[in-house]
């Protein structure tokens, strides 16, 4: 039991990073991002690829992942926004995220199509004994959960936070008082897409196994659910969210027992309805989320 | 080649009827939805119920399906979009995601993951000038071309089309001359729940049903509509057949599996060089 709870806080800590990036895209930045599973894939293949091919260590593979991602998402805002309006850029990173997931599944000489990576190395995994190894990724994962949310309130709070949230709000208005709108976009985006391929590195560090099925559409569902229910912009929300998602989805695994007509699909099909209702729900009657944006705070005093 | 090119062109035909329903939806709505594919499914599931499990004829299952879908449309605005239409269009898109992995799953829960397809006759395809067609096809564009004609005359002559089209161009002038936008949105719902439907029908007469069936044609459709132009209905039909044809000429030259790049293509080449699209109004930001 107790290394099933270790386990699923593993999960929250990558989870919760994921939802912290989404976040810094959409919360704050007011990016749409319904690319979110292919880009997370994109980080898990990269830090993989970059190990199993190239021989990198873990370090090196998580930080050259983290650019990748990074640099591919900046590609992508770049020239998407260069010539058009917000509407365009959630449709694309809707069709570059499934090309993402596509090329994992069909280059074989690459990915191994379908079949995916095995024994994708881990921190330290020779030195640290089996028994304890998994102690220390949570530790490990709990860190990088607690440097990211360093970093992003540190982000937030800096002119550059109030950039983003002002392009946010009206680019006209920020565009006006002479920001570069475009470039300010370009890097909100890629600075989420860099913290999208940590959290895609650290599945590959859990997993020590990837393939394209993890990188479903539920990926997306739980990481909006957990932004919107903690609270757009809020950063602690978005982690307290993506506990609480994570939780309800590990917990639906016992369902199985109490209702054993269902499948494993229909199950699986349940867990997704429940949480598109609720991210409907939550935008209809809750809209604020359950916390609130560090600036929002500072104004009612 | 000949044949890939027909086969093109049946796929752009299909597509003409959801991409009709995104530019119809956003002209009025004023945000992609991305829960059409998904609507797509479920209806193409209802008139799967009426057909392979009740024994309808697949044209009156296909046409009950168009019906029930539209006034469910109309439900689902009246539940999720109605209360957050003052919210902007993020909000509402990130909504229509949700509202897309409810439906598909629904259909999921209740069919499974596994392929299935009407209860309809196998009929021997025939050959016109070296290029095979099979009866489904002819099916497929008759009813196509028909929905596009009807939807022709309502948009321009009927009262109601015109007061779509009112609202779509300029919402608040269309409410001084005394134009209910409510009643206008609730029949582009209605219709465009009918148009997703017809398209449901056709992909799983196509190909088969299975739950992510529409939306995988969900980006294909919103790079038709774009192409088109959004919020032009001629546009959108014009949009689906590039798109198709284009799609299914490019596994000529690449492999297939990546035959969802080319709508990608036609989006970033329409908006680098034409942003409102083949058929649009440029679009003025106010």
């Amino acid at each position: 039991m107790i290394s099933f709870l270790i386990l699923i806080g593993i999960v929250i800590c990558f989870s919760a990073i994921l939802a912290l990036a989404l976040n810094f895209q959409w919360g704050l930045g007011g990016m749409v991002n319904f690319g979110l599973t292919g880009f997370y894939a994109l980080g898990a293949y990269a830090a993989a690829l970059l190990m199993l091919k190239a021989g990198a260590n873990t370090f090196v593979a998580a930080v050259g992942a983290m650019a990748v991602v990074a640099a591919v998402c900046g590609l992508v805002a770049f020239v998407t926004l260069r010539v058009t309006e917000e509407d365009y850029f959630a449709i694309v990173t809707l069709g570059v995220g499934e090309m993402l997931r596509l090329v994992a599944l069909n280059e074989d000489w690459l990915t191994k199509g379908a079949l995916g990576l095995t024994g994708v190395p881990r921190p330290f995994g020779a030195a640290i004994a089996p028994e304890y190894y998994q102690y220390f990724l949570l530790a490990l994962a709990l860190a990088l959960l607690l440097a990211t949310l360093w970093f992003l309130d540190r982000l937030a709070r800096s002119p550059f936070g109030r950039l983003v949230r002002a392009v946010r709000e009206d680019d006209v208005v920020a565009a006006t008082l002479g920001k570069n709108v475009l470039w300010a976009r370009v890097r909100i985006f890629a600075i989420g897409g860099g913290i999208i391929g940590l959290a895609g590195s650290l599945h590959g560090f859990y997993y020590q196994y990837i393939d394209p099925t993890q990188f479903s559409n539920i990926v997306l569902a739980y990481a909006f659910m957990a932004v919107i229910a903690g609270g757009r912009g809020a950063h602690r929300g978005a982690i307290l969210g993506a506990a609480a998602v994570m939780l309800l989805l590990e917990g639906s695994r016992f369902l199985k027992d109490v209702i054993p007509a269902l499948d494993s699909d229909q199950l699986a099909a349940i867990r997704i309805i429940i949480i598109g209702a609720g991210l409907i729900l939550l935008l209809i009657y809750r809209p604020r989320g359950f916390f609130r944006e560090y600036r929002l705070r500072v104004d009612f005093k | 080649m000949l044949q890939t090119a027909f086969n093109g062109v049946v796929t752009g035909v299909i597509m003409a009827l959801p991409a009709l329903a995104v530019t119809l939806l956003f002209g009025v709505l004023k945000f992609p939805n991305f829960a059409v594919g998904a609507m797509m499914t479920v209806a193409a599931y209802l008139a799967f119920a009426l057909n392979a499990q009740l024994g309808w004829p697949l044209a009156a299952a296909a046409v009950a399906a168009a019906l029930a879908m539209g006034a469910l449309c109309v439900g689902i605005d009246h539940l999720t979009f109605r209360p957050l239409r003052e919210r902007g269009a993020i909000t509402l898109m990130v909504a229509s995601l949700g509202l897309g992995f409810i439906l598909e799953n629904v259909a999921r829960f209740a069919y499974g993951n596994s392929a299935r397809s009407f209860a309809i006759e196998l009929a021997r395809p025939f050959r016109v000038a070296d290029v095979r067609m099979n009866y489904e096809q002819m099916i497929t564009i008759a009813v196509s071309s028909a929905a596009m004609i009807a939807m022709y005359v309502l948009l321009t002559r009927l009262p109601m089309g015109r007061a779509m089209r009112a609202v779509a161009d300029n919402p608040s002038l269309a409410l001084v001359r005394g134009i209910e936008s409510p009643r206008v949105i609730r029949w582009t719902w209605f219709l465009a729940g009918i148009l997703l439907a017809l398209g449901g029908v056709l992909i799983g007469m196509d190909r088969a049903l299975e739950p992510p069936m529409g939306s995988n044609y969900l980006i294909s459709v919103f790079a038709a509509a774009i192409f088109g132009g959004l919020g032009s209905p001629l546009g959108a039909f014009v949009g689906a057949l590039v798109i198709g044809l284009v799609s299914e000429l490019s596994t000529l030259v690449m492999a297939p599996n990546y035959r969802i790049g080319v709508p990608l293509v036609a989006i970033a080449v329409i908006l680098v060089f034409r942003p409102q699209g083949l058929f649009g109004q440029p679009y003025i930001r106010k």
